[in-house]
This record gives structure tokens, C-alpha cells and sequence, in this order.
């Protein structure tokens, strides 16, 4: 029988493994679509959390009302930063494409800087707060929601792609570009789409954390990091490798800091991937 | 040399430039030259919250030495520095982004292009590392109070000088009112838990607070030293939760002590006090924790509520709030004050020449009634160039405001201890 | 891609005219924070070509590079305050464990391209970084304080003029610029071309790829390993919150990619653009604390990358395009 220190750990550990899930899910769809990495990821859970504290601040609505509001946004975002600035690296060298997300996530990170000053903000009583006892177990609640959200949102994403027309167009570009193009699918349009959606989906995650978690302009920078992480850990645009990874990437933090050296999980988390990577090039469930 | 003996040449040229009026009457009009100060800060970035804090604080120092002010502050009743011709203080503010490469730069910049004569700030002990550094090659007198790392002034370094209390002295206060609770509100307390964020600040405290835990004969119980910034803190408070401490002291910037807080409450973590520095006093923390952050305990030079003993206290804080709109957070407190002993000691040496400064400093005896912090006032070790006056207090949170409750004999209100379970509150 | 090939005669006289103006420069400016702009320049000018060793030549991407800079400038700093060791030897111990550890994580990550050797890099990186943040050997946090020694050039520590160091890393930065077009002009440049074209292509022909690739990664530790050295000596003052993040590997990124990488030159004119504008922006507009300085920094880099991806290199030699 585990103790009940171990037992909180355990869930605590499936918490905050849910929450990366949900974070990195939107990066793997961009990534496996158009193969780039979107180094403004973090900046755009960032984004979705600002939407969330300021429709809170002002016209009180709830974060958990205004997950629709943060996913439009960062669609339209997502959408518009893919036409204007990623569209045109696409045919571009690799380098352009690795590096012209980095000149996305300073400017936006900058941009909140100076609209809303450096300033920390916290949403103070969202409709879910607190926590519920389970025996000698504390959940918190709004993790608990995010965690709810982040296998509602995965399950989704998953059906999505599986079952509609678009969907399928997604994963046919997403396995081979070429052949997709002549199968007369519009890639630059798909790509457009999933970039949106990518952006929304981190949205999402934005508005979930915003209950909990504090806010300010460099919030999403080792969100980032670990959500490139867990995507490249369970595979290019692999939805189901994303959300395992997550977890999996959730139990080494919480249990690596708990059993041994809280300065030392990061770096735990980063071990674990390489030692990955390099059995498994192709991540856990990549092609 | 060659460098610095032109540059000297210049500046004791443009100090004597400064001097003379003073010396040939008030009658010739010219105005006397301002005297430049350089002003670091991590003004983007990271800490730019902080550091913004922070100039606004010797910004407000610098109006009070410039203007004419009913304030028993140096300087304060005259315009300008009177031993100068009525000089007023300009300061140029340089950005260090929180890097210490920056810092060097910055403080050469200021002095080799700007002509500063003194350096303040900095803010995080790391970069006035490098910066005063930069100064002491330079010659150029540094007076910092805002940055408190112990080391800065174990250098031996001649031209650099901290007003403010550093980490050791207030990880021994938090000690000294252990021992007091004891002796006075016959609350004893067997073990203790460090936990303290791994860079240079919160290390620096870890260590001290080992050393103190040894020589005051308390039980470490748990020692840990965890990531700053970290996206989930439930592995460190489970660690703490098992090793169940009578006290927890805890040395964090404002973001690990915003999800401490929640996660410690969230867990049900209950000790029967919580010690805490820096980021838990700082101006974004208690808006965003709100009534989370009662009867925990903070370690402060500074707090709103000496204005009891102290008008001075609400003199200043009047004069903020009517420039900035908000009250006198700590941060800008402890600036506040580095501009005032620059004043005074150039005043002293009626010069801006960088020897005659440090010599200046030397003698700096500024009284207990012209601080606005709970002091005897401003006199420097002459080893070491650490304030020999500056201690710490310790406030509480209550009623989500600061409040001092120690030392006992200035205490605003009576500490709340133990710390309520966080279950049985409201 | 920019082909690589000898140098005309134009090209060397210019080279001869800008090598000549840089060695007056001292001479000229007043003050230090000119010539502070030019130490960085030149400092990720060097970096940015010991990058481009690996990235531009050998196609590996990587994000990095501040684990490389971080041990040269942590390895002759704990040399020299430990053993009292000449930062000159340290230089060499420094640049000796960047390329073991470059080997170290080479040999797994071989095999892994383009956006996978990015990750992988910047996560290696980042547990080099926390761990010399917990270090106690090595200071931790807190780092270390170099002791002030007399001004030589055997202690490699200068107090009353910045010229010396300006010139030593003019050396080095030369050194890195020999080395480069060593690599290229060498049989192992041409490897590194075909590796990049293409892996599979590489491998059906029978270059032993490892090995190449593994050469790469090493040289491009030394050379940054030996940045990491001069800056140690340079500041007197290292921690790991100064040289083992994340925004010194992008900014050497940024540097070869925005001269155009895989061109010899290119990552020197990145420096020399890219340097000035965010040492220029901090001291102008910095202070406001706006972050405007560093929001015209994020969209420059965004419209190169978008519109101008070949390099600032690309645009100046048009007659190079046309032979390629």
C-alpha cells in the first residue's frame, strides 16, 4: 500500500503532467503539419492567459467561459502570424524556419511588456479555486479542470483528425506534403488551418492555467522548453505521443523532485529526453 | 594608466568648474554645473518590475535633495548641494537587462562617456558584482542600497560602500526573533526547514541560515534548494509536508513565492511560522495572493506603519504616492536612501573629486531621525564599507497589509503565532 | 547555398583595408563603451563562425552553444583560482573538455536531424546550465570572482585600457576565421557539404558521417570554448545566469544566420549589424524600460528570417549567387 505522501505525489505528478499535455498538444500539430518548430509557443500560452486575466479584470468573466474567447483569438493570431511571417520561410533554408519563431516569441514577449508592464497578475477567485479532500489526498480543483480539459481537448483533437474531412486533409499533408498536393489538397490553406488551430489549442491551455498559476509577460519561456520536449519525446504531430509524453514528463518532475533533488528536476526532464532520442530517434510514438 | 590619469585630469578640471561659483559669490549668475550620477537597474527583462521600483525610489531621493522640502532628510530643507553653489544632482539612468556583463559595461559607460562621479543601484547582487568592479578600476566611489548579498562587501573592495542590511544580518535577525519568541512569548520552536531558490540570492541565505541553525542550536529538518521559476512547486512542498518543521524559512524572488503560497495552501502545509525575504514583500506579491499571504512573516528594512514613530515615514510615502500613485514598496525604500549619502558626503567634500568622495564617505554620520527605515542611522565600518548601523525588522502580514511585529520593542502589532492552519480560516 | 571557393583578389584587398581600419580603431575612439561594442562584436563574430563550423558546414543546428562558451570560461577560471594556472593553459584545458563534452553528446545525437539535434541541443545546454548552477565546485550560483592580478599579457587581465583585450580577440577571431576556411577548403568541407545535401546520400556513398560530424561539433567546442576564456578574463565574473543560458546560443544563431550562414564571412557581418543595434537600443531606449528596445530587435529578426533568409552575405555577393 503507498503511503499517502507517495500517493499525493503520484497525483500531483498526473496534474501537472496533464497540464504540459494540454500546453504541448497545439506545438505537435504544428510541428508535425509544416515541420516547424514554433519557438513563440510559450509566448502564446502567454497571450492566452493575458485574454483570460483581462476579460476576468474587465467584464468578470470567468476563465472557464472565456476558453472560447482565448481559442478565437489565438486562432485568428496563430492564422495571421502563418500568413504574414511563417508562409514565407515555408520553401525557405531549415535555419529561417528555426530561427524566425525566436524573432515571434521576443517581439510578443516584449509587445506584453509594454502594453502591460512587467507586472505579475493572479486571477484572484475564479469559479473554480480551492481543493477537495480525497482521504489524506488534496486536488486542487482548477488542476484538476485543466487536466479534465487537457484529455476533453486531446480525445478531440484526436477524433478531429481521425474523423472529419479536414481532419484527415491535416494528416495527409502531415504524412506526405507532396502526394497531399496532388491529391488536390490546398496545403498552404491546411497549413494556415493548423497553425490556427495549433494557436488555439495553446490558447486553451492559457485560459485553464490562468486559474491557478501567475501571469506575466515571460510566464511562457520553460513552458515552451519543455513543451518542445514532449513533442519531440512522443513524435512529431503524434497527438496520443504528446499527451503520454506530457504525463510521462509530469512524473519524472514531481518524482524526481520528491525523491531526489528538487534543484535538479529540470535537468531531470531534459535527461530523460535525450536518453529518448537517442534510442528512439523518432520520439515514442513517431514514424 | 594613461586613460585613467586624463580622465582624472577631467574630472577634477570639471569639479573645480563645479566648486568655483560657490567660492566667487552668489552674485554671478551661472548656474553651477550638475553633478551625474549613474543610476544601474534592470530596467527590461525579467526584473524589470523590480527594477523599475527601485529608480523610482532614488528618483524621488534625487527631488528631495534638488527642490526645497520641510523634511528632516539631508539636504532636503536647501536646493541643490549648498557647498556647491546650490548644484543639483542629475542622474543617468543605464539599463542593465539583469546581466552582468551588462553591468561592467554600464557602469564604464556612465563614467568614461557620461562623467558620472558615483554609481548607484543595481538591484541584483550578481550584476553590482561586475559593476563595481568596473568602478573600483575606474576610481569612481559606488554607494549601493539595494543589493544584499553578503559577499559584496567581503571584497575589500575601496570605493564601494552598502548602506542597506545584507543576507547574513537578516538570516541572523530571523534567529534573534526565534530566540525573543522564545523568551519573551514563551513560544518554543524545535526544528526548522530551509528552502531557498538556487541562484546566487537564495544559495547565499541557504548558507547563512546552515550557520545560524548551527550556532543557535535549532534542528535543520529539511534543506532544500530548489528552481527558481519553476511551473509546479507540489514536489518541494510535499518534502516539506513529510519533514514536518516547526518553522519554515523561506528565501524566494516574487514569482516562487506567489506559487509557494498557493501550493501551501492548496497542500494544507501548516508549520507554526513561516520566515520569508524578498519576493514576499515585493509590490506585485500580496495584489496577487490577496488574503493568501496573511500571517506570514517578512523580513524588511522598511514598512508603511514606522510612520507611527517615525512622520517622516508618511512624509516620504506622501510625496511617492502623490508621484507614482502607489505607496512606498521596500524595493524603493532601500534606493531611496543611496542618493542621500552621495549628497551628503559630496557636500562634505565640497567636491566631486572621487577621493576626496570616498574620504567623505568615510566620515558619513548620518543620524537615526534622517533614515526612513528603523535605524541608528549611517556610519561605515572602515574595513569593510557595510553600514554598521543597518539592521533588519521583520513585518507580518495582517489584514493583508505590513505590519511590524519585531524587533518587539518597535513592533506596530503584536506577531501572530502559531500560523493558522490554513483549513480553519474564514 | 552559397558555394564555397578561393577568395578573388578584390575580396582580399577589402578584407586587407577592413583588417587595417580595425587595427587603428582603438587609436581612434574615445571612451570604452565603443570599444566594449566592438569586444562583443567580435566576440559573437567568433562565436557566430565557430556555429557555422557545425551549422553552416556540417547542416547541425545548434541551439546550444552556451554550454561550449560556459565550460571554456568556467574550466580556466577554476584552473586558475584553484591551481593558479595561466588562463593561457586554461584557454587550452577549456577548449580541450568543451570539444570531450561536444563529443559526449555528438556521438548520441549523430544521428538525429534538423529540428531534433535543435531540441536535443538546447536541452543539453540547459542541464549543463542547472548543473553548474548547483555546482558547489565551482561556486554555484554565486559563481566566480577572478582575482584582480597585475595588468600583463601573461596574466591576460588589463585594467587601464581596453586595446589589449580588443586585440587579442581580433586574434582569436582571426584564428577562428583560418580555421574556418580551412574546414571548408578542406576534404572534410567537402564532406560536410554532401552530409548536408543529404544524410542518406552521404551514407550510400561511404563517408563515415560520425566522424565528420563528430570533427565539426569538436572544433566549433574549442573555438567557443576559447570565446568562454576571454570573457572570463574579460569581466572577472562569471555565473551561470551570464554564461550558460539560453539567449547567448540564440544570439549566436541569430549572428551566422543573419550574415548568412555557411559563408566564411557571413557570421563576422552578422556581429558586426546584430551587435551594435542591441547594445545601441539597450542604451537608448533601455532606460524607458519599455521593452521597446528589444521589440524592434524581435521584428528585425522576423523580417530577415521571412524576407531576407539567405543573409546579409547573400545580398552583398550577387556574383556568387549567379555561380551557384
Amino acid at each position: 500500500m503507498m503511503g499517502s505522501d507517495v500517493l499525493q505525489q503520484v497525483v500531483n505528478s498526473f496534474l501537472i503532467g496533464s497540464v504540459y499535455s494540454l500546453v504541448a498538444i497545439g506545438l505537435t500539430l504544428i510541428w508535425g503539419v509544416m515541420n516547424i518548430i514554433n519557438f513563440a509557443h510559450g509566448d502564446f500560452l502567454m497571450l492566452g492567459m493575458f485574454i483570460a486575466f483581462w476579460l476576468y479584470t474587465l467584464v468578470h468573466l470567468d476563465p472557464i467561459f472565456s476558453i472560447p474567447i482565448c481559442a478565437a483569438i489565438l486562432f485568428i493570431l496563430g492564422a495571421a502570424i502563418y500568413r504574414f511571417i511563417v508562409s514565407k520561410v515555408m520553401n525557405g533554408p531549415l535555419l529561417a524556419q528555426l530561427v524566425v519563431t525566436f524573432g515571434v516569441s521576443i517581439f510578443l514577449a516584449n509587445l506584453a511588456v509594454m502594453l502591460w508592464t512587467p507586472d505579475f497578475r493572479l486571477i484572484e477567485k475564479p469559479l473554480l479555486s480551492g481543493t477537495w479532500s480525497l482521504g489524506a489526498v488534496q486536488l486542487s480543483i482548477p488542476k484538476f479542470a485543466a487536466s479534465l480539459g487537457s484529455v476533453l481537448v486531446s480525445a478531440s483533437v484526436f477524433l478531429f483528425l481521425k474523423k472529419t474531412k479536414t481532419g484527415k486533409a491535416i494528416l495527409a499533408v502531415e504524412m506526405n506534403r507532396d502526394s497531399a498536393l496532388l491529391m488536390g489538397i490546398n496545403t498552404d490553406r491546411i497549413n494556415a488551418l493548423s497553425f490556427g488551430v495549433g494557436s488555439a489549442l495553446v490558447g486553451i491551455a492559457g485560459a485553464f492555467l490562468s486559474m491557478y498559476y501567475y501571469i506575466y509577460p515571460q510566464v511562457g519561456g520553460l513552458f515552451g522548453l519543455i513543451s518542445f520536449c514532449i513533442v519531440a519525446l512522443g513524435g512529431f504531430g503524434s497527438i496520443e505521443g504528446a499527451f503520454i509524453a506530457g504525463i510521462l514528463i509530469g512524473f519524472v518532475q514531481t518524482l524526481g523532485g520528491y525523491y531526489f533533488d528538487p534543484a535538479y528536476k529540470y535537468a531531470l526532464v531534459f535527461l530523460v529526453y535525450l536518453i529518448t532520442v537517442w534510442i528512439r530517434p523518432q520520439g515514442l510514438l513517431g514514424w | 594608466m594613461r586613460n585613467v590619469t586624463r580622465r582624472r585630469f577631467l574630472i577634477g578640471g570639471s569639479a573645480l568648474a563645479v566648486s568655483m561659483p560657490s567660492l566667487v559669490s552668489e552674485g554671478f549668475a551661472a548656474p553651477p554645473k550638475a553633478i551625474k550620477l549613474g543610476g544601474l537597474y534592470p530596467l527590461t527583462g525579467n526584473l524589470a518590475s523590480t527594477g523599475l521600483d527601485c529608480k523610482r525610489g532614488a528618483e524621488l531621493a534625487v527631488g528631495i535633495i534638488n527642490g526645497k522640502y520641510d523634511l528632516p532628510l539631508p539636504l532636503a530643507s536647501t536646493e541643490g548641494l549648498p557647498n556647491l553653489g546650490g548644484a543639483k544632482i542629475e542622474v543617468i539612468w543605464a539599463d542593465t537587462k539583469g546581466e552582468p556583463k551588462n553591468g561592467q559595461a554600464e557602469a564604464e559607460r556612465v563614467v568614461t562617456q557620461d562623467g558620472v562621479v558615483g554609481v548607484i543601484g543595481a538591484y541584483q547582487s550578481s550584476v553590482t558584482k561586475t559593476a563595481s568592479q568596473a568602478t573600483e578600476r575606474l576610481r569612481i566611489p559606488y554607494v549601493c542600497s539595494d543589493s544584499s548579498s553578503p559577499t559584496l562587501t567581503e571584497r575589500g573592495l575601496k570605493y564601494f560602500f552598502r548602506v542597506s542590511p545584507h543576507d547574513g544580518i537578516f538570516a541572523r535577525d530571523q534567529f534573534n526573533f526565534l530566540k525573543d519568541l522564545e523568551k519573551v512569548k514563551k513560544q518554543k520552536v524545535q526544528n526548522l526547514a530551509l528552502l531557498y531558490e538556487n541562484t546566487e540570492f537564495g544559495s547565499n541565505v541557504g548558507k547563512q541560515e546552515n550557520k545560524y541553525a548551527q550556532e543557535y542550536g535549532y534542528k535543520v529538518v529539511a534543506d532544500i534548494s530548489y528552481t527558481a521559476n519553476a511551473t509546479d512547486v507540489t514536489s518541494e512542498v510535499g518534502r516539506l509536508i513529510k519533514a514536518n518543521p516547526g518553522v519554515l524559512m523561506h528565501a524566494s524572488y516574487i514569482t516562487d513565492a506567489i506559487l509557494f503560497t498557493k501550493t501551501f495552501k492548496e497542500m494544507g502545509f501548516n508549520p507554526k511560522g513561516m520566515l520569508t525575504m524578498a519576493g514576499y514583500i515585493e509590490p506585485g506579491y500580496l495584489p496577487a495572493v490577496k488574503a493568501d499571504g496573511d500571517y506570514i512573516i517578512v523580513r524588511s528594512t522598511f514598512a508603511l506603519d514606522l510612520a507611527k514613530r517615525k512622520p517622516l515615514v508618511a512624509k516620504v510615502n506622501d510625496l511617492f504616492k502623490k508621484k507614482y500613485g502607489t505607496d512606498m514598496s521596500e524595493n524603493a525604500a532601500r534606493s531611496f536612501t543611496a542618493p542621500f549619502v552621495f549628497a551628503d558626503a559630496i557636500n562634505r567634500a565640497k567636491t566631486t573629486e572621487p577621493e576626496a568622495v570616498v574620504n567623505a564617505l568615510h566620515d558619513t554620520n548620518i543620524p537615526g531621525d534622517q533614515v526612513i527605515y528603523p535605524w541608528k542611522g549611517v556610519k561605515f565600518d572602515p574595513q569593510t564599507n557595510q553600514n554598521i548601523y543597518a539592521t533588519g525588522t521583520l513585518v507580518q502580514i495582517q489584514n493583508q497589509q505590513y505590519v511590524t511585529v519585531w524587533p518587539f520593542e518597535s513592533a506596530a502589532k503584536d506577531v501572530v503565532w502559531p500560523f493558522p492552519a490554513w483549513k480553519s480560516r474564514k | 547555398m552559397v558555394s564555397v571557393r578561393t577568395l578573388t583578389r578584390r575580396q582580399i584587398s577589402l578584407f586587407a583595408l577592413v583588417l587595417a581600419l580595425l587595427l587603428l580603431y582603438p587609436l581612434f575612439v574615445k571612451g570604452s563603451f565603443p570599444m566594449h561594442v566592438m569586444i562583443m562584436v567580435f566576440l559573437f563574430a567568433m562565436m557566430g563562425v565557430a556555429w557555422n563550423i557545425m551549422g553552416g558546414y556540417a547542416g547541425m543546428f545548434s541551439f546550444g552553444q552556451a554550454a561550449f562558451f560556459g565550460i571554456g570560461a568556467y574550466t580556466s577560471s577554476y584552473l586558475l583560482m584553484t591551481y593558479h594556472l595561466s588562463p593561457w593553459l586554461g584557454l587550452l584545458a577549456g577548449g580541450a573538455f568543451a570539444s570531450l563534452a561536444a563529443a559526449a553528446i555528438g556521438i548520441p545525437c549523430s544521428n538525429l536531424r534538423g529540428h531534433y539535434f535543435a531540441i536535443a541541443s538546447i536541452a543539453f545546454a540547459e542541464i549543463v546550465r542547472i548543473h553548474f548552477n548547483n555546482w558547489k565546485l565551482v561556486g554555484a550560483a554565486e559563481g566566480l570572482t577572478l582575482p584582480i592580478l597585475d595588468q600583463s599579457l601573461k596574466n591576460f587581465e588589463f585594467h587601464s585600457s581596453k586595446a589589449p583585450y580588443y586585440y587579442i580577440l581580433l586574434g582569436f577571431l582571426i584564428l577562428s576565421l583560418l580555421v574556418c576556411s580551412w574546414v571548408s577548403t578542406s576534404r572534410m568541407g567537402f564532406y560536410f557539404r554532401a552530409i548536408k545535401e543529404s544524410h542518406d546520400l552521404a551514407k550510400v556513398v561511404g563517408i563515415n558521417f560520425v566522424r565528420y560530424r563528430l570533427a565539426a561539433i569538436m572544433i566549433s567546442a574549442f573555438l567557443t570554448a576559447m570565446a568562454g576564456t576571454f570573457y572570463a578574463q574579460y569581466i572577472l565574473y562569471l555565473d551561470p545566469e551570464s554564461v550558460l543560458i539560453l539567449p547567448i546560443s540564440v544570439q549566436v544563431v541569430l549572428v551566422a544566420m543573419l550574415g548568412g550562414s555557411g559563408s566564411i564571412m557571413g557570421p563576422v557581418i552578422g556581429a558586426a549589424i546584430l551587435l551594435p543595434i542591441s547594445e545601441g537600443t539597450r542604451v537608448w531606449l533601455g532606460p524607458k524600460g519599455t521593452g521597446i528596445d528589444m521589440i524592434v530587435y524581435g521584428t528585425l529578426i522576423m523580417l530577415i528570417s521571412a524576407y531576407r533568409p539567405q543573409g546579409v552575405w547573400g545580398l552583398l555577393s550577387r556574383t556568387d549567387r549567379r555561380k551557384a
